[in-house]
């Protein structure tokens, strides 16, 4: 929202220049967020005084003016506005000069127009960057003195000088800021000044206006406030120079007198207005009632709308005649044959108002005020100011007396300030004056009733003030946080936290991964639906399907993921595209899906975190005496094994399937009991080739949540005794069918080589020559210990154990 | 490969076929054996010649558990074979091939072997790491919640009243639950649900900071992307007030800027809080016509004694703060990275730069 400086200086004396200004209500809250300087550029144009006019003898629309330019030796100027007359004091633009047309800058030369010479340019006041009006040159009012400066009539005629906007983000809960008075009463409290507000002597509800015209309300829960006056006999016409000028510095055009004042008494105290054209308002009567669905009305922006029901409309005795705190419509409008106006100055409920505005597409600035909330107070006082300001500007008279409607007043309230509260809020002191001076230049007229109790009325235009600690805000923000003194010890607490485990879980497996090349990255949570059901059978404990947004602002993300393989194969894709042979990730995010199960935060849908590795491409960097080689199942499934037996997670089950899923070639299941923790997996040829992978992609998807869980009951760490005594080593070479897996022989090993086995490696694996067809020889590296030196016969008896079991279970033969 | 190996097992059966076996297999591996650095030649010598382990010197120690008559027999097996692994050892160390690593030829400016590339922890993660710090090392504890959340702990128990503009500045994305009803569920648009789900758990006094993700509805552009990362703080005891709020905003700044970085702290508003302010520094920027800006970085205040209330804490006994800050934006300042698409594309060559120390 503009503010403008020159504007706002003409209610509080501030002091300020704009710099330090903005500075001051940014820190009190109100944060300007750009400061624009508009000066006015306005060397070498000076008054000039035209002394008679003549038509150019070659040029009909041209006209040859005589001007005296105070130097004793008057000038022909060739001027083609139909305005220009003699006797007119004017602005001239002086031979050499140069001016910014159309933000380009201009050079005034001495120039012939067909025969005739021009001296000067007589000049329009959009040329004079003072408004857009190009309707013709601007004829000067009040005194001047010919050859002054324009810059000086300017300022001492109409007071105007280079101005200053300042753009403010206003938070919601400021209403009052959104306008000039607003600000000035923020400032006179931090300047501790005085405000100077128009004296406007509001005239009683009733008297005359009452016979012109007849206000009902029939909603007053959504209108609770109508003020009405009329001017009569206006002209409507161009407005003058200094009206347009407010109202640019705060971004808006000037339309005609009757509008643009509406808009400066809006900008001015906040109160948003509308004029009617009396004479088109039938029965002379206001009728403020909720649509139906399905009326339709045009705006004065000539679009057509058809309503929902429930918005306010505001109608004559016929029709709609505005949209209530929005717009209003093209059949009441205010044009050049308006004689007749008929003020409203009404307050719209910000609920009703906002919601409207948000199904009808309207945005204005009468919209955005009312949506945060008028000053239910502020009706008459601004109907009043709008009369007087039109009657002045566009002739005419006011009708005594006003309707002023007001079916739900609503009284101040009181609010009770403990100054004790203040210091137990603040944590300092402030002093006893300055928190009365800050209530009372804010309007909330203080007073101390019992002794440390200040008792505030709340003004109608602070809706966002009503408890206590609203009051120690204001105190706050005035006084300036800045004057928080930081404390010069700062007490620490007893007892400090200790770190959590799922932290240094977390720790681990980032610093496991990067140490095996894996790059962290982060993936976007939502994806294409497609996608999203397509990768939903990675989830491990549902068949349910994934959760879908509402109100996604694109289709590529509808869905949020059930899984992180997805923006995994993207970030993969990517990478390839762009020439990276070497692609290994992981991510940590959370997941979602529906579920039936009993939820942890929200009912019908599970959330939880997830661990995602997955690698493509060469196994290692390329070395002078290595040789490359693509990554496999095994290299995934080795860095895995070693995380889990970082995270004490060793015993896991890993349930191995052949099968090709849609997702996967092969995969391998871990649980823990019966819940699924996670799977291991060579991605689908069809999918890896689908996002245009070289290699093949092996991948890795944990719930984290569930393995910090399972990584909880571990019992806790603690030392176990070094065994003196020297380990044994043996190897064991057996011949088992090609097709028997190794897991299970190494489970047997495990078992039955209790409590002497210590360690197990599978060194070798060999089919050929030595091996009868249809075999394959495995070979273990068998590592025995004890608390006490291990004799050969202690050995043998579980290499025989051994030896037995594997020829029991797997039809193992001993190779020798 | 590494057949010689199986031989090994026929220790538990110690014959003269079995020894045999084993001989051939080492010939076989002796004569087949590359001997191209000094390392590979230190390593044949210890496999088979080596005083204890060595494979020869090994089998030599079976001879007395054979039968008499064979063990003269093997005898002569043996120094033939360890003879011939000598003379292997000795032509290797007469003529070796060219080897870098050896100690008369080796070439110290050869690249070293590198069995892994260095992988790299995402720049979030990384900031994200050093704002907790800095926290934990103030005795925060770290706390998280759902990143779906429903309306109450989202908005109306964080003092949001229906309606309210405040709830236009965050662009919601809501949940499809197949019901005709309002909406109710959606992507959690701050942390601060985390606060309200921590005071639900727990008793007063309250210490922590709760670090995650959040969502807003917007499409993605150079500057906005539809998440982004927040860390959010809270803390609630007897008589903590505004001023240790601005001294532990002021320690963090401090800590994660600079000491001498310029701050500012000033008046703002939120719902959750009371009053309310926002916490900007002072970027140098060197084409600036200023020399710079103010940015800000996060927001605080007083928790608002309605959020108190709503999570059945007595707001006249007890006091706090709260705070909540982006991480993407310290990020992009402290990297100087200008787009915030780049987080989320996870191109290497953007992920490469932050590998190893990256500060």
């Amino acid at each position: 929202m503009k503010i403008s400086y020159n504007w706002l200086s003409e209610y509080v004396d501030h002091g300020l220049p704009s710099g330090e200004l903005a500075d001051s209500l940014t820190m009190s809250g109100l944060e300007v967020e750009h400061v624009e300087q508009n000066e006015l550029s306005l060397d070498g144009v000076i008054v000039g005084h035209v002394l008679s006019v003549r038509s150019h003898p070659e040029a009909d629309r041209l006209r040859l003016c005589n001007v005296d330019l105070g130097d004793g030796e008057p000038k022909q100027i060739i001027c083609g506005a139909p305005n220009v007359a003699a006797n007119q004091r004017v602005p001239v633009v002086t031979i050499g000069s140069r001016l910014t047309i159309n933000e380009k800058s201009v050079k005034i030369k001495k120039s012939k127009i067909r025969g005739q010479v021009s001296m000067g340019m007589i000049c329009a006041e959009d040329e004079l960057g003072l408004s857009e009006d190009h309707r013709g040159i601007m004829v000067l009012t009040g005194t001047s003195t010919v050859g002054e400066p324009l810059k000086d009539y300017l300022r001492r005629e109409h007071g105007l000088t280079g101005d200053t906007t300042l753009d403010l983000a206003i938070t919601p809960n400021r209403p009052d800021a959104a306008c000039h008075f607003g600000v000035a009463r923020d400032l006179s409290a931090l300047q501790n000044v005085p405000l100077k507000f128009p004296e406007i002597a509001i005239p009683p509800s009733g008297d005359e206006a009452e016979k012109h015209i007849d206000i009902q309300i029939q909603c007053p829960d959504v209108c609770c406030r109508y003020t009405a006056m009329i001017v009569r006999g206006v002209t409507v016409g161009p407005s003058p120079v200094w009206l347009k000028r407010r109202l640019e510095s705060v971004g808006l055009r000037s339309i005609n007198n009757i509008v643009d004042v509406t808009n400066f008494v809006m900008h001015e105290c906040g109160q948003p207005l509308h004029a009617f054209d009396y004479d088109r308002i039938t029965q002379k009567k206001i009728v403020v009632r909720e649509s139906m669905a399905g009326e339709n009305f045009v705006t004065l922006d000539e679009k057509e709308h058809t309503l929902e029901g429930g918005v306010v409309l505001i109608c004559d005795g016929e029709q709609p005649v505005a949209i209530g705190g929005l717009m209003g419509g093209k059949n009441s409008e205010v044009d050049d044959s308006t004689a007749n106006v008929l003020i409203e100055s009404a307050w719209f409920d910000p609920t009703r108002t906002r919601r409207s505005s948000k199904v009808l597409g309207i945005s204005t600035d009468a919209s955005y005020r009312f949506e945060r909330g008028v000053d239910t107070a502020l009706q008459p006082w601004a109907a009043m100011r709008t009369a007087m300001l039109i009657a002045e500007l566009a002739g005419g008279s006011i009708v005594p007396g006003m309707v002023d409607v007001h079916p739900k007043p609503n009284p101040p309230s009181t609010v009770d300030l403990r100054i004790s509260r203040i210091h137990k809020i603040l944590g300092i002191q402030i002093e006893h004056r300055r928190i009365l001076q800050i209530l009372e230049s804010l309007g909330f007229a203080p007073h101390e009733t019992v002794e440390g109790v200040i008792s505030c009325t709340i003004p109608t235009y602070r809706p966002d003030v009503h408890l206590e600690v609203d009051l120690i805000e204001e105190v706050a923000r005035i006084h300036g946080l800045e004057n928080i003194d930081l404390p010069k010890q700062t007490l620490l607490q007893l007892s400090l936290p200790r770190p959590r485990p799922a932290d240094l879980l977390r720790e681990h497996a980032h610093a496991h991964l990067t140490g095996h090349g894996f790059r962290e990255i982060y993936t976007n949570s939502l994806l294409p639906d497609d996608v999203a059901t397509q990768f939903s059978q990675l989830v491990l404990d549902s068949d349910d399907p994934p959760a879908r947004t509402l109100n996604a602002v694109s289709r590529s993300m509808a869905t949020l993921r059930p899984s992180l393989l997805p923006g995994m194969l993207m970030t993969m894709r990517r990478n390839a595209n762009h020439s990276q042979r070497v692609l290994r990730f992981y991510e940590f995010g959370h997941v979602f899906h529906h579920s039936k199960r009993a939820a942890a935060y929200i009912e019908n849908f599970s959330e939880y975190d997830v661990l995602l590795l997955g690698l493509c491409g060469a196994v290692r960097p390329t070395g002078w005496d290595s040789n490359p080689r693509a990554a496999d199942f095994f290299d995934l499934k080795g860095v895995v094994s070693q995380l889990l037996d970082a995270l004490r997670l060793d015993t896991l089950n890993m349930q191995p399937s052949y099968e090709p899923t849609e997702i996967t070639d092969y995969h391998i299941t871990l649980y823990s009991d019966s819940a699924r923790i996670g799977i291991i997996a060579k991605l689908s040829g069809a999918i890896q080739v689908s996002f245009d992978l070289p290699d093949p992609v092996f991948f890795a998807e944990f719930n984290w949540t569930r393995l910090l869980l399972l990584h909880e009951k571990n019992p806790p760490q603690t030392y176990t005794h070094i065994s003196p005594f020297p380990v044994v080593e043996r190897d064991l070479a057996v011949s088992v069918d090609q097709s028997q897996p190794i897991g299970p022989m190494i489970t047997t090993l495990r078992e039955v080589g209790q409590p002497l086995l210590k360690n197990v490696d599978v060194f070798d694996i060999y089919t050929g020559d030595q091996i009868p067809a249809g075999k394959k020889s495995i070979a273990f590296a068998l590592r025995f210990g004890g608390n006490r030196t291990l004799r050969d016969k202690e050995i043998d008896r579980v290499m025989r154990a051994i030896v037995n079991a594997f020829s029991e279970q797997f039809s193992a033969t001993l190779r020798s | 490969m590494q057949a010689w190996r199986v031989f090994y097992c026929s220790k538990m059966d110690t014959s003269l076929e079995n020894l045999k076996t084993a001989a051939a297999n080492i010939t076989k591996e002796v004569s087949g054996a590359k001997l191209t650095t000094a390392s590979d030649r230190e390593a044949f010598r210890i496999r088979f010649l080596g005083q204890k382990r060595g494979l020869i010197t090994q089998l030599f120690k079976e001879i007395p558990h054979l039968p008499k008559e064979d063990r003269r027999f093997a005898g002569q097996l043996l120094n033939a074979l360890r003879e011939e692994a000598h003379a292997t050892l000795d032509s290797a160390n007469q003529n070796p091939p060219a080897d870098p690593t050896s100690f008369s030829e080796i070439d110290l400016t050869l690249p070293g072997r590198r069995n892994q590339w260095l992988g790299s922890r995402h720049p979030i993660t990384l900031t994200l790491s050093k704002i907790t710090d800095i926290f934990h090392r103030m005795g925060f504890t770290i706390a998280e919640g759902p990143e779906m959340e429903d309306d109450w702990h989202n908005f109306t128990a964080l003092n949001f009243p229906k309606d309210h503009p405040a709830r236009d500045m965050q662009d919601t994305l809501f949940i499809d639950e197949k019901s005709p009803d309002q909406p109710r569920i959606m992507m959690r648009t701050h942390t601060s649900p985390v606060q309200i789900r921590t005071m639900m758990a727990g008793k007063p006094p309250f210490r922590l900071i709760a670090p995650g993700r959040v969502y807003r509805n917007e499409t993605i552009t150079y500057k906005s992307y539809c998440l982004f990362h927040q860390v959010e703080g809270l803390v609630v005891d007897e008589g903590i007030t505004m001023a240790d709020l601005k001294d532990t905003l002021y320690r963090f700044a401090r800590a994660f800027f600079g000491e001498d970085v310029k701050l500012r702290y000033r008046s703002s508003f939120f719902p959750f809080t009371e009053p309310s302010a926002e916490l900007d520094i002072w970027w140098e920027l060197p084409d600036h016509p200023d020399g710079g800006r103010w940015m800000e970085i996060l927001g605080s205040g007083m928790v608002h004694p309605n959020v108190l209330k709503a999570v059945g804490i007595d707001p006249e006994y007890y006091t706090g703060y709260a705070f909540g800050m982006g991480v993407e934006r310290p990020a992009m300042l402290h990297y100087d990275i200008q787009d915030i698409r780049l987080f989320y594309e996870n191109d290497v060559r953007f992920l490469a730069q932050f590998q190893g120390v990256a500060g």
